[in-house]
């Protein structure tokens, strides 16, 4: 635990000497302090994953808060992982992402300070272990990343997003808030080790504790209906903001989730069905949305709801099994689903980086602007196309496990004993199956319109060279880390069981383990004679393909073809959009061509959420409606204020008298 | 071993004569003498001795997409129970890596297309991803219907359907044969869905996204999916074929029930023409319908007698 504290301080102490050195030096501060306490950081969290045996430690922090627990369990060991890499490499693209903004002469020292806040607040959330301390990291959490969102607050449209996620964020602790409270009105504890008792075996209670509880982590982690803050907020922020965000912190939402089911034990069944089903429709819903966008930074936002939602799969799946007490099923869903975070936060923060390469370069997130950059940026290119492959869950990368887990997991439950589970996992395993080919329709239309083709604007074609170099290397670990999980999956799902057994935790989960690193290390042999065939397939096509010509693409006999001739993004999702119209709200803007020798002449069509324009939109407009008849309260006389503050203290007291006894 | 070289070697070549049958009977039904049914394999040895032509704005996705698109073919034949009714790769949950690993090789081949620039090739693949958003779903119903019905997680399960299904044991095996044979005709790109014979760009889904490739490339393509259209067939016969067969009466069985799918391909294209493409989806939605009843049937089996 030593290294833990150690690790913290130095995080904090890099936030603070960040502010004080040079603009050009603050990064590098940041990178270096994040690369030491991660390595810090990474000691007792291995020491966990490798033993088993949780670190702990109290510390008496003042008499409000009184003794504060910090544990690392395996849980949190896995999470601390997952965080201080993917944080680390963040922090080191953002040297070559935040250049242009030095160029300009921005202030970076506030971005750095947060950039490091968010860090270490994250870090915290997932290994304090009491109930007021963990509201204090996670509202320092989501402060930080508000601060960092808002990085080009003179935008309007960057500030709009930035408030949008703060109001979010509150609306989620407040939620979260409720679940604590009533936690430690019955427990009278705020520590995490004494509510397990107060929750198990008494259904009625932990059924109300999960529903607050998973609507406010739900919001931090994006499930549908409370998903909206997600497309606004990633565009806005700077690109590694963006990939720490959708990567590690939504996560943390998950790491709520999952502890608070610790605390719970056994679910019910009607929570679990509840979650599958929110699960099921927030990945469907995120990569029909992913279709629509033409925004790079808002598609990938919407898979990381459409991931959250994969990752929720996989937990409910675990849950089911746990309600009807069938460890298999339990263990490869929790398995599916924890990996699935990993895995997410590693193929996720590569698209990102690999979309701020681009926006770096050509100062657009519109891919219509784009194309033809695989000759200009070979290694963005490569990356964001391994990216997609991983991301749309096709072996041999990494994202093909954890689906191929959960996969199992469902399967394995299918032999159930009641009807309503066997039709749920039915249905399940088919929306999971629509939302991988999904996934592929939309990652060839990101990846090819975006790298392949001709440059399909000024912008794109004058594209000379790649991004530096501290930007590629953090893309090439992350690619590196997505083939190898997905390649030598028996060597990493070990990480993974360790949190899966806090959750099923009887005399056969050792066999149950045994076995899934047996399918593991058979996928492996598998994968490999894959690669091998397909390495062997192109040196034989390289032998036979003697001469080739080069020529123009074959445009049906017209020999001119132009660049704007090629088909676009839009076109590209078009046949599938307009297939599922009831599920969109197309909003068109028409500009007819008029006169006889028409000058201007456009259309142009907006797909606007439907959650977000049916739901959220009238509840602003109703909520605005009903704080309006509170204006006259506020007539800037100090005296009537004073007045008011006296009615509710003597309303307090009656209240205190009356009802306290 | 004599087992494995037998189904390599259908693997690899009654492919050309799967094709070179279904091209026999349209020329039957249409009154003509047609080409022989060896003609695909010559096409093959021609394509491979050829030159080829690239496009100046493609990359290294167009020349990798027909290999990448080969290989997970040959790669997903693994999974599927040819002649001897086993698998060459034997493993739980098979049906999951087969589509996926099929899946990627449609991922490769689906960016070529859009690789090449074109005006044409990108409206195949955008008609290619969207079907399959349909198809995987029915497919993925079907075939966790079937290891509910009989308690077995690989392509095996087909072989116990009759036994553990009762009464409806034909007829979930009729109609996992036609849903099979659907996805068949999506997947191969075969009339009523596409017509490989076409001449209009605007009108094709597979052809037009291959329009660029040639030489070595465009007879791996051609293989390739010769070889998809003969696995998915393989599942149809493993359905069909009844568990107390013995070794060679299996493969002759085998045999004899892929080339009748040919023929029945063969006819289908001869009798039916290619559907509007705002028909097609309808059409696919049949395949997802009897899905369902496969679903409903299983469920009603386990559950309601």
């Amino acid at each position: 635990m030593k290294f833990y504290f150690l690790s913290l301080s130095l995080m904090l102490l890099g936030a603070l000497i960040s502010t004080v050195v040079k603009e050009n030096w603050k990064l590098k501060i940041c990178s270096v302090f994040t690369f030491l306490s991660a390595i810090l950081m990474l000691l007792p969290a291995a020491a966990v994953l490798l033993t088993g045996i949780p670190l702990a430690q109290s510390v008496y922090m003042s008499p409000v808060l009184g003794d504060v627990n910090f544990v690392i369990d395996p849980l949190s060991a896995f999470f601390v992982i997952v965080i201080s890499i993917m944080s680390f490499l963040g922090t080191v693209y953002a040297n070559g992402y935040m250049k242009p903004y030095l160029a300009k002469g921005m202030n970076i020292s506030s971005h750095c300070f947060f950039l490091m806040m968010l860090i270490a607040s994250m870090l915290a959330v997932v290994t304090v272990q009491n109930a007021l301390f963990f509201l204090i990291v996670w509202e320092m959490m989501s402060l930080s990343s508000f601060f960092l969102v808002i990085f080009e607050g003179n935008k309007k449209e960057v500030i709009a997003a930035g408030i949008k996620y703060l109001v979010y964020m509150h609306l989620s602790v407040v939620f979260i808030i409720a679940a604590f409270v009533l936690l430690n009105i019955q427990s009278n504890s705020l520590n995490f080790a004494d509510f397990n008792t107060f929750l198990q075996g008494n259904e009625k209670f932990a059924n109300l504790i999960f529903f607050l509880a998973f609507i406010g982590f739900g919001i931090k982690a994006g499930f549908v209906p409370f998903h909206n803050w997600l497309p606004d907020a990633h565009p806005a922020a700077p690109t590694h903001v963006s990939g720490i965000m959708s990567g590690v912190m939504i996560k943390t939402g998950i790491y709520g989730i999952l502890r608070v089911l610790l605390f719970i034990g056994t679910p019910s069944k009607s929570i679990s069905y509840t979650f599958l089903v929110i699960a099921v429709i927030s990945a469907l819903y995120g990569v029909l949305y992913a279709i629509t966008q033409h925004d790079i930074k808002r598609l990938l936002a919407y898979h990381s709801i459409e991931n959250i939602g994969i990752i929720g799969i996989g937990i409910s799946v675990g849950m089911l099994g746990l309600a009807y007490g069938n460890p298999v099923v339990a263990s490869l869903g929790f398995a599916g689903g924890i990996l699935h975070i990993l895995n997410h936060s590693i193929f996720k923060e590569l698209l990102f980086f690999a979309a701020g390469s681009v926006y770096l370069k050509t100062h657009t997130r519109n891919i219509e602007a784009l194309g033809g950059l695989i000759k200009s940026m070979p290694y963005t290119a490569l990356m964001f196309i391994v990216g997609s492959v991983a991301i749309c869950g096709l072996p041999p990368f990494n994202g093909f496990i954890s689906e191929f887990l959960i996969y199992a997991g469902m399967v394995q439950g299918i032999p159930a004993s009641e009807i309503g589970l066997f039709l749920t996992l039915i249905f399940a395993i088919a929306g999971l199956a629509m939302v991988g080919t999904m996934a592929i329709l939309c990652f060839t239309k990101a990846s090819g319109i975006m790298f392949l083709g001709n440059p399909r604007s000024e912008a794109a074609a004058n594209v000379k060279d790649d991004v530096a170099r501290v930007m590629i290397i953090p893309m090439g670990i992350l690619a590196f880390l997505t083939f190898f999980i997905g390649m030598f999956p028996q060597y990493i799902i070990g990480a993974v069981l360790i949190p899966v057994s806090l959750f099923v935790w009887n005399d056969v989960a050792y066999q149950i383990f045994n076995s899934i690193v047996g399918l593991m290390s058979g996928i492996s042999w598998c994968f490999f004679w894959f690669f091998i065939l397909m390495l062997l397939l192109f040196v034989v096509r390289a032998v036979l393909n003697r001469k080739s010509e080069i020529h123009n693409t074959w445009g049906c006999g017209y020999n001119k073809p132009n660049n704007r001739m090629q088909y676009t993004a839009s076109s590209y999702a078009n046949l599938f959009v307009s297939t599922l119209k009831p599920l969109f709200k197309r909003v068109s803007h028409i500009k007819k061509p008029k006169e006889l020798f028409p000058k201007e002449a456009y259309y142009e069509l907006e797909i606007e959420d439907i959650e977000e324009a049916y739901i959220v939109k009238p509840l602003i407009k109703w909520d605005e409606k009903l704080l309006a008849k509170f204006e006259r309260i506020q007539s800037g006389n100090i005296q009537q204020y004073i007045l008011f503050g006296l009615i509710f203290l003597i309303l307090a007291i009656i209240g205190m008298i009356y009802f306290g006894g | 071993m004599i087992n494995l070289l037998i189904n390599i070697l259908i693997l690899l070549f009654v492919p050309f004569l799967m094709t070179g049958v279904i091209k026999k009977t349209k020329a039957f039904w249409a009154g003509r003498k047609g080409v022989s049914i060896w003609q695909p394999m010559w096409d093959f040895m021609r394509l491979i001795k050829k030159d080829s032509v690239v496009s100046r704005t493609t990359s290294w996705v167009f020349k990798f997409a027909p290999v990448a698109g080969f290989a997970s073919i040959i790669f997903a034949a693994f999974f599927v129970p040819l002649a001897g009714g086993k698998a060459i790769i034997d493993i739980p949950f098979a049906f999951i890596i087969f589509s996926y690993v099929l899946g990627f090789g449609k991922f490769f081949s689906l960016i070529s297309a859009l690789d090449t620039g074109s005006s044409f090739e990108g409206m195949g693949a955008s008609r290619e991803a969207c079907f399959s958003t349909i198809v995987e779903p029915a497919f993925f119903i079907a075939m966790a219907s079937i290891a509910a019905l009989s308690q077995n997680y690989t392509f095996d399960g087909f072989k116990m359907i009759l036994g553990n299904a009762g009464g409806y044991g034909y007829l979930i095996i009729a109609l996992a044969a036609i849903t099979l044979f659907i996805m068949l005709l999506i997947e191969g790109c075969r009339v009523p869905v596409d017509d490989p014979t076409t001449h209009l760009e605007l009108t094709m889904i597979h052809e037009v996204m291959i329009l660029d490739n040639s030489g070595v490339d465009l007879g791996l393509i051609t293989w390739g999916s010769a070889i998809k259209m003969l696995l998915f067939e393989a599942l149809i016969a493993n359905l069909l074929i009844p568990a107390s067969l013995g070794g060679w009466e299996t493969l002759v069985a085998f045999l004899a029930i892929i080339f009748a799918l040919a023929i029945l391909i063969g006819t289908v294209e001869a009798s039916v023409a290619r559907f509007r493409m705002t028909h097609v989806f309808e059409f696919i939605f049949i395949m997802s319908i009897t899905a369902l009843i496969i679903l409903a049937l299983t469920t009603y089996r386990i559950y309601g007698g």
